[in-house]
């Protein structure tokens, strides 16, 4: 039977689909560029499922310890309880507590798919490469991992110091790839002992991920003395020493950002007796996070705000000191970045500096490649496609700045590569939104009975104790605070009419994805709209008071038009006749009373 | 010119109890002895099922025979048939439920069940959620009997379908026997009170022990040691038997 529906539903069926709250990701997922479920896994952790709420991460990361410890979550900048009372849910620091309470191989999803007879090579082990690698040989793809280091991991591993991620913690997660079949050749460069032109070759389709590596120092008279560095090649050398050969005992590390704190509070650890920050911006502005800043006050780094390094003193071919000047202001009037110095200048004494004032990507490709500001290559935003057809750029070298990021564009590359490989054009049909970081419309009233409860922190190591060791400083929290902290999520996500209602349960996850596919089939099996009670008990409860019976009934109004009258319903020829006796004379009267 | 009143049972009522009927028939007609009484349906379950010319027809006919018997106002005993007629507008719609406060119980009703060791739930009937009058005159006439009562977390304007909403029965019973056990688990005590025939049909269905209003009104004190009356509604042949004697009822009573 071929039902045409009429401009009622049809109205109904479109503002719900389009708006349906039921549809909508809460904050924290939709603004993950992974979309990992941080609802879910709260509320599991909540629950004391600390093996779900495991298998629940995994779903979308295979790093959940390491992420649970230095993700830049991007989630908690969103969640309701930070935008409502500026106190967001502890995400990462639960889910560490998962992980490290619960996570093990028997859990992980080693499966994968049919070989393809396809192969990939994809240059680095940071986490773009490692997300790009899984993804790609999850669909059956042969992966080769070429990697320079003979350890895996990127920047997570050599430059994010022990103390904030245990390495222990990074290899065993990273033991994941292993276990897929990702085949890995440490210590080979790209570019130097294999060139990207060879790889092409060789392997289908090459996927570049090698980060940025090159640590950027501004020209500054007098640098071509001993003493001076840069952030990673520092923080490269601790991470496989634990210690520096440059590192003397009077350090000073230029920059104001997280990576110019964890040269800072590294060289501590080291073994330098005084560590100062010297960074352009005022302390307002500083571009590092307040609790790497605190972090670091606390463990004894000292702060110099609003200086720039002008010139470099010398004894004896190594560095003795600095002479600076007033930044007046960082950012030009166009808004971009341009400091503008006074006249005021300052000396202070030092044997080692330390550049902490960002990475280039290095070019691998000999020139095959374009490359813009900071290296990155230049690639389609959407696809990461480069202008060599096969070839495809991933995490830092894209662009991403933090590791979640990262991940995500190598997931990004992965699925253009799976297309590339299946010949399947790179954009069609392909939702790039969903891809990426967006903005969650949710918007429910708060539950009247909401309060503002206080947000619970991990328990931090003394900092006396800190300095001592790379030893991990944040404890993690404890099974009390981990229960409360999951208790305050406010659970963004609207299933009021599908708690209600128990019919829509049994043809739906909510009405918004009912009517989308309504509207995309242009058709509804006709015992949808003959199950609804009409009872409104949706529409009571529904934050936007959708009528739902209104939509069913149009329906049922064109399915019995385009039935010659009748309900299309077998059941309904009872209804039928009994409708029928109910009007006829047999049963029925009426009686005037008297005058 | 007196405004004349006319009685309208609906379908369900007239199927469950002849008996009902007649005594509701006699206390009207103590009060408005002019009174006009038609039973025929409404059209309601026409309409659900989404038969619109048809429900065109058959409520047409409805309103020929309440003006054939020049009803100024008429006094429903089906919360569907309020409605149907509430929103055709052709005449002056009442619940019998807003109406029973108006006019008082029979002296002898009064308290009658004040001894009663039962404490009834009760259950509003969804389509008149938003009609607090007649959610008044039940626990109102409820209380007038003498019974203990409690509400339900969902109650008046936060009520649920019985089950039976939406024609939804014939098309999927299992969907509706899901609907009427939740119904009946809703409940906070074992003995129900409804004041749709329907509605006790279903919390029957489910598992609970139902009484419709007018049984309290006219029949015996229900205590613990009470068994609801039989679910008429679940066998067609007693249903219509009883249809047929309540026209009966209302040919003999009228005159
Ligand atoms: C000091 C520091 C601290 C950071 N802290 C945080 C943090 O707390 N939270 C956060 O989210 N992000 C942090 N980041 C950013 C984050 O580490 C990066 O965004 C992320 O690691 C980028 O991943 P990637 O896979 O693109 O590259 P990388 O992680 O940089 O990995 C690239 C890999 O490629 C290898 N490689 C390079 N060249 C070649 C070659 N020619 N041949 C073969 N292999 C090669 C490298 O050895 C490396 O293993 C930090 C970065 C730094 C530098």
């Amino acid at each position: 039977m071929s039902v045409q529906f009429t401009g009622k539903v049809l109205t109904i069926a479109t503002e719900i689909a389009n708006n349906c709250q039921g549809l909508e990701a809460p904050f924290c997922q939709a603004e993950c560029p992974m979309h990992t479920d941080a609802m879910g896994y709260v509320q599991l952790i909540r629950e004391g499922k600390f093996d779900a709420a495991v298998q629940k991460i995994r779903e979308k990361l295979f790093l959940p310890g390491t992420l649970g410890r230095i993700c830049a979550h991007p989630c908690e900048k969103v969640c309701r309880r930070e935008a409502e009372y500026g106190q967001s849910i502890s995400i990462a620091a639960l889910k560490r507590y998962a992980a490290d309470k619960a996570d093990r191989e028997e859990l992980w999803d080693t499966t994968f798919g049919h070989a393809t007879g396809k192969t990939v090579a994809i240059v680095g082990s940071g986490p773009a490469g490692a997300q790009a690698a899984i993804d790609l040989r999850k669909e059956g793809h042969r992966v080769t991992i070429f990697e320079r280091l003979p350890v895996l991991g990127g920047m997570l591993r050599v430059g994010i110091p022990a103390y904030r991620l245990p390495h222990a913690v990074l290899d065993f997660e990273y033991g994941y790839l292993d276990k897929l079949g990702v085949e890995i050749r440490r210590g080979v460069e790209v570019g130097k002992d294999i060139a990207i032109a060879h790889l092409r070759e060789q392997y289908d389709a090459v996927i570049l991920a090698h980060g940025a590596h090159i640590g950027m120092m501004p020209r500054v008279n007098g640098s071509d003395v001993a003493g001076i560095t840069n952030a990673v090649e520092f923080l490269r050398e601790i991470a496989f020493k634990r210690q520096s050969n440059v590192l003397g005992e009077n350090v000073i590390v230029i920059g104001g950002g997280d990576v110019a704190m964890d040269c800072a509070r590294s060289a501590l650890r080291g073994g330098a007796k005084q560590v100062r920050l010297i960074c352009l911006e005022k302390e307002c502005d500083l571009p590092a996070s307040k609790h790497e800043q605190e972090s670091a006050a606390a463990e004894g780094v000292l702060f110099t705000f609003g200086w720039c390094v002008d010139d470099f003193l010398s004894t004896d071919g190594r560095v003795s000191g600095i002479r600076m000047k007033n930044c007046l202001a960082v950012i030009d009037e166009t808004g971009r970045f341009n400091p503008r110095l006074g006249g005021d200048t300052h000396e202070l004494q030092c044997d080692t500096v330390i550049f902490a004032t960002g990475q280039r990507v290095a070019d691998i490709a000999d020139g095959m490649l374009k490359q813009t500001s900071g290296g990155r290559y230049l690639v389609d935003k959407d696809t990461l496609a480069t202008d060599v057809p096969g070839v495809f750029v991933a995490g830092d070298a894209a662009g991403s700045t933090i590791a979640i990021e990262a991940m995500a564009l190598g997931r990004k590359s992965a699925i253009s590569v799976s297309r590339y490989l299946q010949g399947i054009g790179l954009t069609e049909g392909r939702n790039f939104a969903l891809e990426n970081s967006y903005k969650s419309k949710f918007e429910v009233p708060l539950p009247p009975d909401v309060v503002d409860l206080k947000r619970h922190h991990p328990n931090i190591m003394p900092a006396e104790r800190r300095i001592q060791t790379f030893d991990e400083c944040d404890l993690g929290l404890d099974d009390t605070t981990a229960f409360k902290e999951a208790s305050r999520c406010l659970e963004c996500e609207c299933k009021d009419c599908m708690t209600e209602c128990l019919m829509l349960n049994d043809f739906t996850h909510c009405p918004g994805e009912l009517f989308s596919v309504f509207l995309a089939k242009g058709s509804i099996e006709a015992i949808v709209p003959y199950s609804c009670n009409m009872c409104n008990q949706c529409t009571l409860v529904c934050p936007k008071e959708y009528k739902l019976a209104d939509a069913f009934a149009g329906m049922r109004k064109d399915f019995v038009k385009a039935n010659k009258g009748k309900s299309p319903i077998k059941g309904h020829g009872a209804i039928d006749i009994h409708q029928r006796l109910s009007f006829s004379r047999a049963f029925t009267i009426r009686r005037k009373g008297r005058k | 010119m007196a405004i004349r009143r006319g009685f309208m049972p609906g379908c369900s009522l007239p199927s469950y109890s002849p008996a009902n009927i007649s005594k509701t028939i006699g206390f009207l007609q103590d009060v408005y002895p002019e009174l006009s009484v038609v039973q025929k349906c409404c059209g309601k379950p026409t309409k659900a099922l989404g038969q619109v010319d048809l429900l065109k027809a058959r409520f047409g006919s409805l309103v020929q025979d309440i003006k054939h018997c020049e009803i100024d106002e008429i006094i429903v005993a089906c919360q569907n048939c309020l409605n149907m007629l509430k929103e055709s507008d052709e005449f002056q719609t009442v619940s019998l439920w807003e109406r029973l406060p108006e006019l008082g119980l029979p002296r002898e009703l009064r308290g009658k069940a004040a001894q009663s060791d039962v404490v009834f739930s009760i259950h509003d009937s969804c389509p008149v959620r938003d009609t607090k009058g007649i959610h008044d005159g039940i626990r109102w006439t409820l209380a007038e009997l003498g019974y203990k009562t409690v509400e339900p977390a969902q109650t008046r304007d936060r009520t649920r379908c019985c089950g039976f909403g939406g024609m939804i029965v014939p098309a999927n019973p299992d969907l509706a026997k899901r609907v009427m056990d939740r119904r009946v688990k809703d409940m906070p005590t074992e003995h129900i009170v409804v004041y749709c025939a329907a509605c006790r049909s279903s919390m029957l269905m489910g598992g609970g022990k139902a009484w419709h209003i007018l049984d309290l009104l006219w029949g015996p004190v229900v205590t613990q040691a009470s068994q609801p009356p039989e679910n008429v509604l679940a066998s067609p042949v007693k249903a219509w038997l009883n249809r047929y004697k309540s026209k009966a009822v209302i040919n003999r009573t009228i005159t």
